[in-house]
């Protein structure tokens, strides 16, 4: 017998119904091939008009200045930073998915990791926006770029975290885009070979590089892929870390903790995937993909949900933990007056956090709630509101009352620029992803038919046999092969 | 039917070394009772009690870790690693027979040598003219300490136990759909209880309460996720010296060079998340530069532990990351062999750096008595996964994922 791999029945199928691979094609091109529906146009509208807000919004900051804001001292650092870090975490699920889990071999990451991986080339273009309009003159923008330049003996701060954003994001950013072009390239072919316009066939003939589908193109596709999950794998880790440093390289209490680094690199995981739920849900019931991404698909990512909310609660209790523990004064006042206490004034910011992001994950640990789509998505959103939160938490509630109460500021509320800012972000992203869902597969073609054979639905109802077999004739079997 | 070596005998010669080792330990325990456990120096007895907790405590954590493993890989439904799950499991064996040692050199410490050169917040009187520790009296404290300890050490060993003994079930008859379904079920209701617990001791308040409280001033968040690291990486390391063990007498028929290898790359990949740790809780200490953080590193990196200090990174660190980074090295049985045993004894170091490094400040104590002691646990070791090893069929043949493992190809 030819077997080369063998999954047990007790596994739920990764492709449900009786699909081969023409069916396949056919049932993920279909949606980019037909007119868009009245939903789509409504969604898009919408999103574009958000991101008018906010480019103007970011017009007014840049004319005016960052006075356009309610920053101020001590919160120098507000709205802007928290979304910037919360779009950031955001965009590490799809790398997540594609590399660290190719790694580990979960082959349900199939199903998700292109919308994932575009979601999350999305939200590091959205955060990226906020430490660049928060120079003010965003026009000296290329000066956080280390060249010899004409500025005399002015350069950039090689021992500031600050700098090692820049270098870290643009390397997780052109990483990613290439793996998700690479991995795009095939299924471009596929559709550029059902085009039924000159204009489509042309499109997405120079999409696709002039991919052919040889085994030679197949070859080095797989080494390329290979290569980027090994360059991504230590990427993914290394964001998040750096945007930790931001704030753990300090002094400032409440900031200055060596736990940061695992514990960001943890939520951001959580808030990523929190993500793609939302997005996902939406999307298999848009376009009919429920054979692809299925419940089991939703199960597996509500898993990490809870695995990393839990790995970020144990976290969040450590710090509070060590807040009273290290008996610092200023550690502690932060910690449990500052934030743990409900009724100082932003009291109710962290225990918002701690419902949302460490509580209410833990209904996951139950199979049926884990099942439910509506449960799902609520949980979903309600997850990224709070990390959300945690951002503002770390960020606000240690800047306002510094070590000089003289100083201490009024309390903080965003103007309405400030929210129009972070309005015109969800413009950009749901722009581009709606743009994606449109002109491109949101489910990569050829790797649902690489696993389609093995977990496939009717295929695996073909292996009843195999699984009444003793494992060691099916050992025997295997090595005589 | 073909038939395999699905019974492990203990070879005379694993009883001679096993038992030779565990002479060795005893004549040192002995010996260093006699010079240092009994001596009217108290820095003395700190350094023969220290050097008994380092390595319980190190021994205990790794065959934890194999535990952990076990649960991990059964809540992701893990197939891979069915064909060799009984030599993590025997290894976990260990857990309350470690467990009860460690109790026993930790409650001496605390309560019968009131050894408050290891645990300076054991000594009321310092506690009472400190107000740091005074004020820590809620975590540091004998009543916890005994009450934490105690239930640690006892939930561990019994959730391992219930891991083991539905393990067993597989032994017993075929299982079809429905009864495979319910023994994962029953498997991951088991495996998430150890976790959660795992995460509550172990990943939080267990090496604060037993090491980092012995610095009982100083503090970091990361420590115990550090700690973690280092034991789990550790106990790959042991997964793999008994596999390999066992393949090369001829058992474990289903385990190739593909398992291996996927070993091979847990022992390459936590060597490298255990940098991480180090490099995250070093370098935000050294960057902030606060006295009352960097008091911790100051003797480990400028004082008489400066060698040890680099001979850690370089063992836990470039070593696996050279050399077990290409793919033939991780399925070179005598490459991961040697691999295996190096990251052991590295994070033997680490943890005698983390302990005695605390303990005894200003001189570096390694000699016989680390290594006599090191003897001792890794005598009993042998011993008891062996006979663990020995008292169940090596592979579990009707657990529903076997099949999975079998047929493995990394």
């Amino acid at each position: 017998m030819s077997l080369l791999k063998y999954e047990s029945q007790l596994r739920e199928p990764l492709v449900n119904g009786n699909k081969t691979y023409a069916q396949v094609t056919e049932d993920i091109v279909r949606p980019i091939e037909a007119k868009p529906s009245k939903l789509w146009y409504i969604g898009f509208y919408i999103s574009v008009a958000l991101l008018m807000f906010g480019v103007y919004s970011v017009y007014r900051e840049v004319t005016y200045g960052i006075g356009q804001w309610n920053l101020n001292k001590t919160i120098g650092w507000g709205w802007d930073i928290t979304n910037f870090v919360w779009w950031v975490g955001i965009g590490h699920a799809g790398t997540l998915i594609s590399a660290i889990l190719l790694l580990f071999r979960q082959g349900w990451r199939t199903g998700v990791n292109r919308a994932a991986e575009a979601m999350t080339i999305f939200a590091v273009m959205c955060a990226g926006q906020f430490p660049i309009f928060h120079m003010g003159r965003v026009w000296m923008a290329f000066f956080v770029l280390p060249y010899p330049n004409s500025r005399g003996p002015l350069w950039v701060n090689f021992n500031s975290p600050l700098l090692w954003d820049v270098f870290a994001i643009s390397t997780y950013f052109t990483v990613s885009l290439l793996f998700w072009y690479s991995g795009l390239i095939p299924d471009f072919a596929t559709v550029r070979d059902r085009a039924f316009t000159k204009l489509r066939k042309r499109l997405y003939g120079i999409a696709s590089f002039g991919w052919t589908g040889s085994t030679k193109h197949w070859q080095r596709h797989e080494s390329l892929s290979l290569v980027l999950a090994g360059l991504s794998t230590p990427l993914v880790l290394s964001v998040h870390t750096i945007v930790s440093f931001d704030f753990a390289t300090s002094v400032i209490p409440g900031w200055h903790t060596t736990i940061f680094p695992p514990y960001f690199v943890a939520g951001a995981i959580f808030s990523g995937f929190a993500m793609v739920q939302s997005l996902m849900v939406v999307v298999r019931k848009v376009f009919a993909l429920e054979d692809y991404i299925t419940i089991g698909h939703i199960e597996a990512m509500n898993k990490v949900i809870v695995l990393t909310g839990s790995i970020v609660g144990i976290a969040y209790l450590t710090e509070l933990f060590m807040g009273w523990y290290s008996q610092n004064k200023y550690e502690g006042y932060t910690f449990w007056y500052s934030r743990a206490y409900l009724f100082s004034p932003y009291g109710w910011s962290y225990w918002g956090m701690m419902a949302c992001n460490v509580l209410s994950p833990q209904i996951f640990w139950f199979r049926k709630m884990r099942r439910n789509l509506f449960v799902t998505f609520f949980m979903s959103v309600l997850v990224n509101i709070g990390m959300w939160f945690e951002r503002f938490v770390i960020i606000v509630t240690s800047l306002y009352r510094d070590y000089l109460p003289s100083s201490w500021s009024v309390y903080y509320s965003p103007t309405v620029w400030e929210i129009g800012f972070y309005m015109g972000t969800f413009g950009l992203f749901f722009t581009c992803f709606f743009l994606f869902a449109k002109y491109f597969p949101t489910i990569a073609i050829a790797e649902i038919k690489y696993v389609l054979k093995t977990t496939g639905e009717s295929y695996k109802a073909d292996m009843t046999a195999i699984e009444k077999e003793s494992a060691s004739d099916f050992a025997h079997k295997v090595h005589a092969h | 039917m073909a038939s395999i070596k699905d019974q492990f005998v203990i070879p005379g010669k694993m009883k001679t070394w096993s038992y030779s080792l565990i002479g060795v330990g005893l004549v040192a325990l002995l010996a260093g009772l006699f010079t240092k456990g009994f001596s009217k120096d108290e820095h003395e007895q700190a350094v023969f009690w220290g050097t008994l907790m380092y390595n319980t405590i190190f021994w205990t954590l790794v065959c934890n870790a194999a535990m952990f493993f076990i649960c991990v890989t059964t809540m992701a439904w893990g197939g891979w690693q069915q064909s060799f799950r009984r030599v993590p499991e025997a290894i976990s064996t260990l857990v309350p027979i470690f467990g009860s040692i460690t109790f026993v050199v930790l409650i001496y410490v605390v309560f019968i040598g009131h050894n408050h050169h290891i645990y300076h917040w054991i000594d009321d009187a310092a506690v009472e003219a400190d107000p740091i520790l005074k004020g820590k009296k809620g975590f540091l404290n004998t009543k916890f300490f005994l009450v934490w300890t105690t239930l640690a050490i006892t939930l561990w060993s019994v959730l391992g136990w219930r891991m083991r003994k539905l393990s067993s079930e597989a032994d017993q008859a075929a299982m079809d759909h429905e009864t495979g379904a319910s023994f994962i079920k029953r498997n991951t209701v088991v495996a998430a209880m150890f976790l959660v617990w795992f995460g509550l001791t172990v990943g939080s308040t267990i090496p604060w309460l037993w090491m980092m409280s012995i610095d009982a001033h100083w503090y970091s968040t990361m420590y115990s996720w550090y700690t973690f690291a280092s034991s789990f990486v550790s106990g790959m390391s042991l997964i793999a010296l008994w596999v390999i063990y066992l393949k090369n007498k001829g058992y474990l028929e289903y385990t190739n060079q593909e398992h291996l290898h996927d070993i091979g790359k847990f022992m390459f990949a936590f060597s490298v998340f255990w940098t991480y740790l180090w490099f995250s809780q070093y370098m935000l200490i050294w960057y902030a530069n606060i006295p009352e953080e960097t008091v911790y590193f100051k003797h480990r990196v400028q004082g008489p532990y400066k060698g040890i200090f680099f001979l850690n990174l370089i063992i836990n660190f470039l070593a696996p990351l050279l050399i077990l980074m290409k793919r033939a090295a991780k399925r070179n049985y005598t490459l991961v062999t040697f691999m295996a045993i190096v990251i052991l004894f590295g994070h033997w170091i680490d943890f005698y750096q983390m302990i005695m490094g605390s303990v005894s400040k200003e001189h570096v104590t390694l000699g016989w008595l680390d290594f006599g002691i090191l003897s001792l646990f890794v005598g009993l070791m042998i011993l008891f996964t062996g006979k663990a090893l020995a008292s169940k069929p090596l592979v579990p043949k009707h657990h529903p994922f076997l099949k999975e493992s079998i047929l493995h190809h990394t």
